[in-house]
């Protein structure tokens, strides 16, 4: 009686909220007006879609975060509604005449499908719109912000956006509408306070209820259309044995526990390899081959990216306020040149971190709560206050100077990078350093044989701590996307990978020699959906 | 002619969206790096200068020789093109000597036989030759040959146990076939209207009259005059020897200046595109010299000079 007596309340509470929010747009944009948002998001039938362009490969998404236990209960239900969407725009005075310009920057057929069966989809219920790739600098075209974060107008022209958020961490969906950081979303006080508190703690437990409110409010705001949740898919040939390794997010790195694996013939064939030279990994933290195996992290995550043990550290320890992590090192860690990598190498690779430009927010975020960040990046300092090590001892303590509730997810992922070859470099042009033409790391496998844009060669490291792989590694210079996964694993050169285009993943299921494995995974499509005042 | 060139090329650069910096940071991570990052890099990059400040001092260092470095790796652009060089001059001058011979030789045989059912059915290969794209081609032998059959590579062109030439014929014999193909079907058509003509001419009248043999005065007298117009036409393909092999280096993975080309356009990286454009340049205005001696070396009548 009482669950009901709750489930009444909270129904009730959220029609008022809706009503609440619905009442009428905030400027002179329509689209600033939620029963248009709702209206443009009922009209579009993810199912069908699903089914149809993406083979059943997808999951139509009901909010930003992916299905999992932070999915908010009794989130609005926006599903494919045309009746509804009609009446929603119709009390909202929609003006018919007006053509709303989508973009999107996937280059892909299957994107250019998507937005002609959008298209069709909004003209069903009396909504214009045409589409239209990005190309340049994308990011300025899509990401602009306003000089004023609250009233506008927009940093940009399009009224509907295509993209996709990939995150490792949970906070990723939100961060970014934090006043004066979003393109589409005016900045919000409600919005600022809840993002806080989703950034409040290291604890999941205790941030659960925040992300159910903030989920909850920003689908009843509906300040974007939430399309579907992607799948990536590995795929590994019958040469590839994995010995009960787990698949998970490829993206990024997990425990996939390479070094057990059984790979028939002695050499595992992928692609991910370097063209003109090996990207640096604290980017695109698992994107490259090299990233995942020639590089070590202090901490291993699971396929989900959750922290579950060491790596290359013995032990480690999270103060109970979060605002201090202690790493002690395993004894006789050593780079592949044999050099001992040293505390005063992950000291190194963190100061590095905070003035190198290309940097993977979760990363960016990290370095940039430990004391003293802000004084080091801008050159006031020439040391960072938050970090202590002790080189004999094997320990380094980081104090932060604001909480960071991803701080050991950072550290699952952070490639730890030898101080004696990299030292003289200067961190604004990382990428520009003759190390990263043969990289050397601390990970399983070490780079022996490259030749720029044919393959690289890995070959296991003895001295690795988790012992050595029992294979060896061909990487080819061909990418996700590229064309040549299809015709390449037809040929018998092609053992591991991933990827998220599902025609490619029919073409593979095809074939004797491959099988694919569908991984849920972080990264949601979605349409955003402008609600400032046009420029 | 260079410098003109160089300018235009830059200022395409230029116009088109984008920047180095904007290229080397994914859509999918734009709104997690700050202005602030962005503004830095293209501070260490040197992208913030001015248009006319950045080609001057482009300009400057590339007349001291030095065609700088890569914007995405910072690898010097002589590195690069000493390496992708070789792999697309292997290609081309390949697929240059096999359509060549074939080609003239094709082209010969079917003047010689002209309207048999050799010489039409070699008409119709030259035209679909020239007519159906080279990727098709290419993707039509890889299908066949690389997958059906798995008698060659599928693509790329070293591969780790490689220790001598030999080891990599099996990768170049599809990618260089098919580009010979196509070229072939060109110098076919080309050869046999030159013979045509030749053969129609009064000195092979003369020839015939005096009792020389016929192949006598097919190859000696015909086929070495008909080769002017062929000799040219093989100058003027010259260039290709390093642009033409663009498509069938994508479609093959091949690593060579054609595909780095597309690359560095793509990442805007205007050093490696400036450099590798300039080239380009170069080697079409050698080609009409090398075009003009060897006409000369070939026909006395068109020698400097004489009268």
């Amino acid at each position: 009686m009482k669950k009901l007596y709750v489930v009444i309340v909270a129904v009730l509470a959220h029609l008022m909220f809706i009503s609440s929010v619905s009442a009428q747009p905030t400027n002179s944009n329509q689209l600033s007006d939620p029963r248009v948002r709702q209206a443009l998001c009922m009209a579009i039938d993810m199912e069908t879609i699903g089914e149809t362009l993406f083979e059943g490969q997808i999951i139509p998404a009901d909010s930003l975060l992916p299905n999992g236990p932070l999915k908010a209960p009794n989130l609005p239900d926006y599903s494919y509604n045309p009746e509804k969407a009609r009446q929603l725009l119709a009390e909202a005075n929609w003006d018919a005449d007006r053509e709303l310009d989508m973009v999107f920057y996937y280059g892909d057929q299957l994107t250019a499908d998507l937005m002609a069966a959008v298209q069709a989809y909004f003209a069903d219920v009396g909504v214009k719109m045409t589409y239209r790739l990005l190309q340049g600098d994308v990011g300025a075209q899509l990401n602009s912000v306003p000089a004023d974060g609250v009233n506008g107008p927009a940093a940009v022209d399009y009224d509907l956006g295509y993209g996709a958020r990939a995150a490792m961490v949970m906070q990723e969906y939100y961060n970014t509408f934090k006043t004066g950081l979003n393109p589409q979303t005016p900045g919000d006080p409600k919005m600022d306070a809840m993002i806080e508190k989703i950034n409040s703690s290291a604890d999941p437990e205790v941030l659960k209820p925040y992300f159910f409110e903030i989920q909850q409010y920003q689908m009843d705001q509906v300040n974007i259309c939430p399309l579907y949740y992607q799948k990536l898919f590995i795929y590994e040939s019958n040469k590839v044995d994995r010995n009960g390794g787990a698949y998970g997010n490829a993206q990024y790195n997990y425990n996939w526990d390479i070094t057990n694996w059984n790979v028939s013939g002695g050499t595992m064939q992928t692609n991910t390899g370097p063209v003109e030279f090996f990207e640096q990994p604290w980017y695109n933290l698992g994107l490259w081959i090299h990233n995942k195996v020639v590089f070590d992290r202090l901490l291993v995550a699971d396929g989900a990216m959750q922290p579950i043990g060491t790596s290359m550290a013995e032990s480690f320890d999270l103060a109970s306020d979060g605002m201090t992590l202690t790493f002690k090192l395993k004894e006789g860690l050593t780079f592949h040149d044999g050099e001992a990598v040293t505390v005063e190498d992950v000291a190194f690779s963190i100061r590095s971190a905070m003035k190198a430009p290309q940097m993977h927010a979760l990363i960016g975020n990290t370095v940039g709560s430990i004391k003293g960040a802000d004084a080091f990046k801008d050159g006031s300092t020439n040391d960072v206050a938050g970090i202590k090590y002790n080189i004999a001892d094997r320990v380094i303590t980081l104090e932060l100077s604001k909480i960071d509730p991803n701080i050991l997810t950072t550290f699952t992922q952070f490639a730890i990078l030898p101080e004696h070859l990299l030292g003289d470099t200067d961190p604004l042009k990382w990428q520009q350093s003759d190390f990263w033409q043969k990289p050397v790391g601390s990970g399983a496998f070490h780079i022996t044989e490259v030749k720029m844009n044919d393959y690289a060669k890995f070959e296991p490291f003895d001295n690795y701590h988790g012992g050595a792989a029992g294979f060896d590694i061909i990487a080819y210079p061909s990418y996700d996307g590229d064309g040549n996964l299809i015709k390449n694993a037809a040929a018998g050169k092609m053992d591991y990978g991933f990827t998220k285009n599902v025609a490619d993943v029919a073409a593979l299921d095809a074939m004797d020699n491959m099988m694919t494995k569908a991984v849920d995974i972080p990264y949601t499509r979605m349409m955003w959906i402008m609600q400032y005042p046009k420029p | 002619m260079l410098l003109v060139i160089s300018f235009l090329v830059y200022l395409g650069l230029e116009l088109a969206p984008g920047d180095a910096v904007s290229h080397m940071i994914s859509p999918e991570l734009a709104s997690t790096i700050t202005e602030e990052q962005l503004n830095a890099m293209r501070e260490a990059y040197g992208l913030n200068q001015s248009f006319l400040t950045r080609y001057w001092l482009w300009l400057t260092s590339m007349v001291q020789g030095d065609m700088g470095y890569s914007m995405a790796g910072g690898v010097a652009i002589s590195e690069i093109m000493a390496k992708t060089i070789p792999a697309t001059l292997e290609l081309s001058i390949v697929a240059l000597i096999f359509s060549t011979i074939i080609g003239c030789s094709l082209g010969v045989i079917s003047a010689l036989k002209r309207g048999s059912g050799t010489d039409n059915s070699l008409t119709v290969a030259g035209m679909a030759g020239v007519s159906i794209p080279e990727f098709f081609f290419g993707l039509v032998a890889i299908l066949l040959f690389a997958i059906e059959l798995r008698w060659l590579p599928v693509g790329g062109r070293l591969l780790p146990h490689y220790e001598n030439v030999w080891d990599r014929i099996p990768n170049i014999v599809l990618p260089s076939m098919v580009l010979a193909l196509m070229m072939t079907a060109g110098a076919m058509r080309y050869a046999r209207s030159s013979m045509l003509d030749v053969l129609s001419r009064e000195f092979i009248t003369t020839a015939r009259s005096k009792g020389m043999p016929e192949w006598r005065i097919n190859i000696l007298h015909g086929f070495r005059v008909a080769l002017t117009p062929v000799v040219v036409l093989i100058g003027f393909r010259l260039p290709l020897l390093i642009g033409g092999s663009t498509i069938i280096e994508q479609v093959y993975q091949w690593p060579g200046i054609g595909s780095m080309f597309i690359r560095s356009v793509r990442a805007s990286d205007y050093p490696l595109v400036m450099t590798i454009s300039l080239m380009y340049v170069f080697v079409v205005l050698t080609a009409s010299l090398v075009i003009d001696i060897l006409t000369a070396l070939i026909d006395p009548r068109v020698r400097l000079g004489k009268e």
